[in-house]
């Protein structure tokens, strides 16, 4: 575990000194200050409009960040040799995935804490309303990115930042679509892979907030989801010649 | 130094030492691809004792790198035993006692050399309090205590270098596995380096050093292994390899316009330059040819075994190769 959180550091450090982490949360804070300026649709309205557009937001940038430090972590580190520093130590292979995976996704996390506070911010100015269920929909943001960021770690084990971007891209597709590609209870869609379980926006934007056995429910599949894709990454990079 | 065999252009068997601080033996990668197998490494076997520096040299593409990286686990080897102190290389406790500085190190371009060799103190399993004297110590060491600070994307490839030693040396490694550790460093950079590595096995560190530069090998390196066309085309202590069959070059002075026939009977190879007569002689008749020289009036300059240069005895040893066909399966 020392070794993954090392790892994870060193990713936590080198975040801070990027300039894609600043330029996300500008452009993100930017848009959530925008918000307050769409149509209004009725009292009652505008605040799950906004609820629904923060989240949205967030989800985007969330993605964008995630995409830009996974894509290119491994595959960097290799094809500059950095990664010869790490693994002729006492790593295993499996602490530099996980520690990899772990460093990018507490910097996603960060940021999406960033944006919630600024949404926090502006729906507290504008309606007077610090809306805190907004975490809640964050939270869903957040494992649904650590997933994804074990999906882009996983292939950028074999790949270069190209694949590893245009892969996500489609699994994330994928992941999205299976109520479009199978009817609800039938064998197809119990065994479809799917990110469904991380979607809060309905319950943070126009219900009461997420319930507790949607959080173990997500929580349960973001650990699932995780795990087994790092697996399939270690039993990946294991194999491969440095 | 337990062994003084000497092979050349032979099989890869193992001169096994008690107390051998890194042990190859058959070390095999080969790559299968739709064009066929390609093998890289063949064979090879290397076996280093404590507190020796064995030099490990051969034309680019020879499968040195290979072998050091397989040592390390960061190539997976087709075949091979792969030992530190009598643990598997692979193994942590074996990994704790082996630092390697790879050929052109690189760092991350946005760290200080402080805070690179913070990360892999860490990874060494340091404490912070250990951390923080040794990258005093070794920035010191490695003259790079001004350029603590400074961003490693403002390094020199010198400067790189020289970090790439120092976080090799983190913890007080047993074991130095050192990949062309001079590259790119000038000469008082250089000098430096192999002092550094002559206090290092004063020591008792163990080093396995993968150089083109071939006086740097040949001024410390303990043994040496060639590889050619991935397998070991010689290997042995760096005397015996480059000794010419016992003979001795003398030079002496105010020996005449001729050679004093008694002299001239004894030598051969003989030259004549400046009034400086140089000529070969056989360990045997060294102590005769001396006398001669005093007993004709002259005066000795210098006696030494007659040996090759690295840089010869390498050339030669690849032509020999080149012309046996031995190496690399299509």
């Amino acid at each position: 575990m020392r070794n993954v959180l090392a790892i994870a550091l060193a990713i936590l450090a080198d975040a801070v000194r990027r300039k894609v982490v600043y330029v996300v949360f500008a452009l993100a804070a930017l848009m959530a200050i925008a918000i307050p300026g769409l149509p209004s649709y009725g009292v009652g309205v505008v605040g799950s409009v906004f609820r629904e557009v923060a989240i949205a937001l967030t989800y985007v940038g969330a993605l964008v960040l995630a995409l830009a430090l996974a894509a290119n972590r491994i595959p960097g580190e290799i094809e500059r040799r950095t990664v010869y520093n790490v693994l002729s130590k006492d790593v295993r292979r499996w602490e530099y995935l996980a520690g990899t995976w772990l460093g990018i996704w507490v910097v996603v996390g960060a940021a999406i804490c960033m944006f919630t506070v600024v949404d926090q911010v502006i729906a507290f100015l504008q309606y007077g309303d610090p809306m805190f269920v907004l975490w809640e929909g964050s939270l869903g943001v957040l494992l649904e990115m650590g997933a994804l960021i074990a999906f882009a770690v996983a292939v950028s084990t074999r790949t270069g930042p190209v694949v590893v971007a245009v892969a996500s891209g489609a699994f994330l597709f994928a992941v999205h679509s299976r109520s479009s590609l199978a009817a609800e209870g039938t064998l197809v869609w119990r065994l479809f892979p799917s990110f469904d379980s991380f979607n809060v926006i309905n319950p943070v934007a126009h219900g009461d907030g997420v319930s507790a056995g949607q959080v173990a429910v997500m929580t349960a599949a973001f650990v699932a989801w995780v795990v087994g894709l790092l697996a399939v990454g270690h039993i990946a990079f294991r194999e491969r010649d440095l | 130094m337990t062994h003084t065999s000497m092979r050349e252009a032979g099989p890869a068997e193992v001169v096994e030492g008690a107390d051998a601080a890194l042990s190859i033996r058959g070390a095999r990668k080969e790559y299968s691809s739709l064009a066929g197998k390609r093998v890289v490494v063949d064979g090879v076997g290397i076996t280093v004792p404590a507190g020796a520096i064995h030099g490990l040299l051969g034309h680019n593409g020879a499968g040195k790198t290979t072998t050091l990286k397989m040592l390390l686990g960061l190539v997976r080897p087709t075949d091979g035993v792969f030992e530190v102190f009598g643990e598997p290389a692979a193994s942590r406790v074996a990994k704790r006692r082996v630092g390697f500085m790879p050929e052109q190190p690189y760092f991350p371009p946005q760290l200080s050399a402080g805070q690179a060799l913070a990360l892999y103190g860490r990874l060494k399993g340091l404490s912070r309090a250990e951390i923080a004297e040794e990258t005093t110590r070794l920035l010191d060491l490695l003259g790079l205590r001004d350029a603590r600070r400074t961003q490693l994307a403002k390094y020199s490839r010198g400067m790189l270098q020289r970090l790439g030693l120092a976080q090799a040396l983190l913890g007080g490694p047993d074991v130095l596995v050192l990949d062309e550790p001079a590259s790119g460093l000038d000469p008082i950079g250089q000098r430096d380096v192999r002092n550094l590595m002559l206090d290092l096995k004063s020591r008792g560190v163990t080093i396995l050093l993968s150089s083109h530069q071939l006086s740097e090998v040949e001024a410390i390196c303990d043994r040496v292994t060639i590889m050619a066309n991935a397998k070991v085309a010689a290997e042995g202590h760096i005397d015996d390899l480059l000794n010419t069959a016992g003979r001795c070059s003398v030079r002496a002075r105010d020996l005449g316009a001729e050679l004093p026939p008694p002299i001239a009977a004894l030598v051969d190879d003989v030259a004549v330059s400046g009034g400086v007569w140089v000529f070969s002689v056989a360990d045997s008749a060294v102590r005769e040819v001396v006398d001669l020289v005093a007993d004709v009036g002259g005066r000795l300059v210098s006696v030494t075994p007659k040996r090759e240069s690295l840089e010869d005895y390498f050339a030669r040893l690849l032509e020999q190769t080149r012309h046996g066909g031995s190496g690399v399966d299509a």
